[in-house]
């Protein structure tokens, strides 16, 4: 049933996706009103997915890649939804819709019927790790997205040739904003993230085991404290910070989709 | 419902002819009264703007109008025949549409005609000029108006610089409110920026200026406060916006001094408009961070590519009106054909049975069957004569024509409203 569920999700996400593709086209928006129905709609079967899943289970259900991705894309609607009722920009959908789609996609590939949990998974820190990292992962997209934005009303506000785009986009301060607090509510959980997650290390292992992913998240976690020290200390604002919150999001997505692939712990 | 229309504008009359026909507030109730005293003439609208001045009127004569427009003026009509257009029915309600929809305009999409328009409408109501047909007809046109506004793009983009300047404030610091402005030097433009943006929200107001006096004055009128000239660059980091136009022949903020000040303000963004020739400020400044340097051509090219945009949308609005006017004319030709299909049937009707109840006498001797036949004979006599006419006119309940022609069969049959 939760399998179900998910491809009903991810079939409304498409709308969102295409939303995307089409508004990108056009530089224009297109359709917004019912992609944005879609990927509400989509998300509240995905969470009722999850929630099957669970009590599927018995257990947090972040064990599968399947789980991981579903966990994923479902909390990065949540952090859409949440930015765009706070600040109503539109075209914050042409970024965050695709990933959102993309990695419910991912999450259909690897579904695996007969799911077995390995052991080293089985501890209450799951409960705490794993969604403190991927809450973190969703608000940092939230400011990747915004830097990005940024980015192209910058370059068109210079270049004083202004598209059609501008006039959809949200102004500089909005979107500076907007990285800015999604970057003051990303970095303390995946900081907190990291820390249960030594914790839970040395209750399973004794010591502080370090993998590929463990190295990764650190150095992304590093990026984010350069990025939050600049901006508090040297006043960054603007170009420079948008372009190290996109440093620190490529780290992001290596940790998360790469690490696996180098091998360590975190290869289940 | 006969309607009519006639005007000059911006588009077939210089100035000169234009004010010659204007109404102002008093001549104008009076003509709306000597307009409606009229037999021809039961309803009427006057608009009078700087760009036009049309009469629009239930009625069958356009060309009563042109000669009261002339009479009213004392002006010769052959004088200003030329420059006067005329419109009767269906091409009445689209140039309504257009006009109220800022179609007609010289700058489209502006919005001060649609309020125009509403004055007029209510002028004319209080003087007791308009019934049924000109209200229909005018509440349409606003929301034809509002649907053009809101389904277009042709208000919705800056078409002056100040306005410009305006917008592109909004896209860098998005809410203006909180935001301080400095102007440098008094000209008018610079005046009238300063203005739009006070209006958008700018909540302070710093002038500058080589006479202090003029930078004094200048600043009571925005409530702001005035600086010499000589350090107004230690004031300008409280300045979120500034507007340069001195006469100076050389640029009065150098990239450092930009550099400077950014640094001061802790890069958060500024944003400078050069509105001076020569210019102001170096070029140079626009390569900073966080700093937006638009002289006097950037801002024009801006309105340019806005202009082009707006052309586009204003294409979009004429299939707009052009299904509005279409629905209208049909609802309103129906409301008068309709009823007169039903009324003539019934007039007819009438004098069947009033001729059978005449003759009552002489059919009593008949059989029941007889009787009944008669009946027959007469109902599908009437039927058959009917036929073509109604026939005709259903089709007519689309067409232009349709109450020209109804008006005519009312005439023809004396049939009249029961």
């Amino acid at each position: 049933m939760h399998v179900v569920l998910l491809r009903l999700a991810l079939g409304l996400y498409f709308i969102g996706f295409m939303h995307s593709v089409l508004t990108t086209l056009n530089k224009k928006q297109t359709f917004f009103r019912p992609a944005l129905a879609a990927m509400f709609a989509g998300f509240v079967f995905h969470v009722a997915s999850i929630v099957l899943r669970a009590m599927d289970v018995r257990y947090l259900p972040l064990t599968q890649q399947y789980e991981a991705f579903s966990f994923f894309g479902a909390l990065t609607t949540l952090g859409f939804l949440i930015a765009y009722a706070k600040y109503r920009i539109a075209p914050l959908s042409v970024f965050a819709f695709p990933l959102i789609f993309i990695m419910t996609f991912v999450a259909n590939l690897f579904y695996d019927p007969n799911p077995s949990i390995p052991p080293v998974l089985r501890s209450n820190w799951i409960y705490i790790h794993t969604p403190l990292v991927f809450l973190g992962y969703a608000a940092l997209f939230i400011a990747f997205a915004a830097a990005i934005m940024y980015l192209i009303q910058d370059r068109e506000l210079k270049s004083k040739h202004l598209t059609r785009f501008h006039h959809r986009l949200p102004s500089l301060e909005v979107c500076d904003d907007l990285a800015y607090k999604s970057l003051a509510i990303g970095f303390p959980l995946i900081t907190l993230g990291i820390i249960s997650g030594a914790l839970w290390a040395q209750s399973v292992w004794g010591v502080w085991a370090g993998d590929a992913k463990v190295l990764f998240s650190f150095l992304t976690w590093f990026v984010y404290l350069l990025l939050i020290h600049y901006r508090l200390i040297a006043g960054w604002r603007g170009k420079k910070a948008a372009y190290l919150s996109i440093v620190g999001f490529i780290g992001v997505l290596v940790t998360f989709l790469g690490a696996n692939y180098f091998g360590g712990l975190h290869t289940f | 419902m006969q309607l009519a229309l006639v005007g000059l504008s911006h588009k077939t009359a210089p100035v000169e002819i234009r004010e010659r026909l204007a109404f102002n507030g008093d001549a104008l109730r009076g003509a709306l009264t000597s307009l409606v005293g009229r037999e021809e003439i039961s309803e009427a609208i006057i608009l009078s703007t700087c760009n036009r001045v049309e009469v629009v009127a239930e009625s069958q004569d356009d060309r009563l109008i042109r000669e009261f427009l002339c009479e009213f003026h004392r002006i010769p009509q052959d004088s200003v025949s030329k420059h006067l257009y005329s419109f009767r029915n269906a091409e009445v309600v689209r140039h309504v549409f257009r006009v109220a929809a800022s179609l007609d305009s010289m700058m489209i999409g502006e919005p001060q005609i649609l309020g125009q328009v509403k004055d007029a409408y209510r002028i004319a109501t209080d003087a007791g000029a308009v019934g049924m047909h000109l209200s229909a007809l005018m509440n349409r046109a606003f929301a034809v108006a509002k649907k053009v506004r809101s389904e277009t793009g042709i208000s919705q983009s800056a078409v002056s610089v100040s306005y410009a300047a305006v917008e592109l404030a909004r896209k860098i610091f998005g809410d203006l409110s909180g935001k301080g402005v400095m102007i440098i030097g008094a000209s008018k433009m610079g005046e009238l920026a300063a203005k739009h943006l006070k209006r958008a929200g700018v909540s302070s107001v710093l002038v500058t200026n080589r006479t202090f006096e003029r930078a004094v004055e200048l600043a009571q009128v925005f409530e702001g406060a005035a600086v010499p000239f000589e350090h107004f660059t230690d004031h300008m980091d409280r300045a979120d916006i500034v507007i340069s136009s001195t006469g100076a022949p050389h640029f009065i903020i150098t990239k450092t001094l930009a550099e400077q000040i950014i640094h001061r303000r802790k890069n958060n963004p500024m944003f400078f408009i050069d509105i001076a020739v020569p210019r102001d400020i170096d070029p140079m400044v626009n390569e900073i961070d966080n700093a937006f340097l638009y002289d006097i051509d950037d801002l024009q090219q801006v309105i340019d590519a806005n202009l082009k945009e707006r052309m586009k949308e204003a294409l979009r609005a004429e299939e707009i009106v052009d299904k509005e006017v279409e629905a209208f004319c049909s609802k309103m030709q129906s409301r008068e054909v309709v009823p007169t299909i039903v009324q003539l049937r019934d007039t007819i009707e009438k004098l069947r049975r009033d001729e059978i109840e005449r003759n009552r006498r002489h059919l009593k001797d008949l059989s029941p069957e007889q009787q009944a036949a008669v009946d027959q004979i007469t109902k599908s006599l009437v039927n058959k004569i009917l036929h073509t006419p109604i026939e005709q006119l259903k089709h007519l309940t689309h067409d232009p024509q349709g109450p020209d022609i109804a008006g005519l069969i009312r005439k023809l049959f004396n049939v009249k409203p029961q």
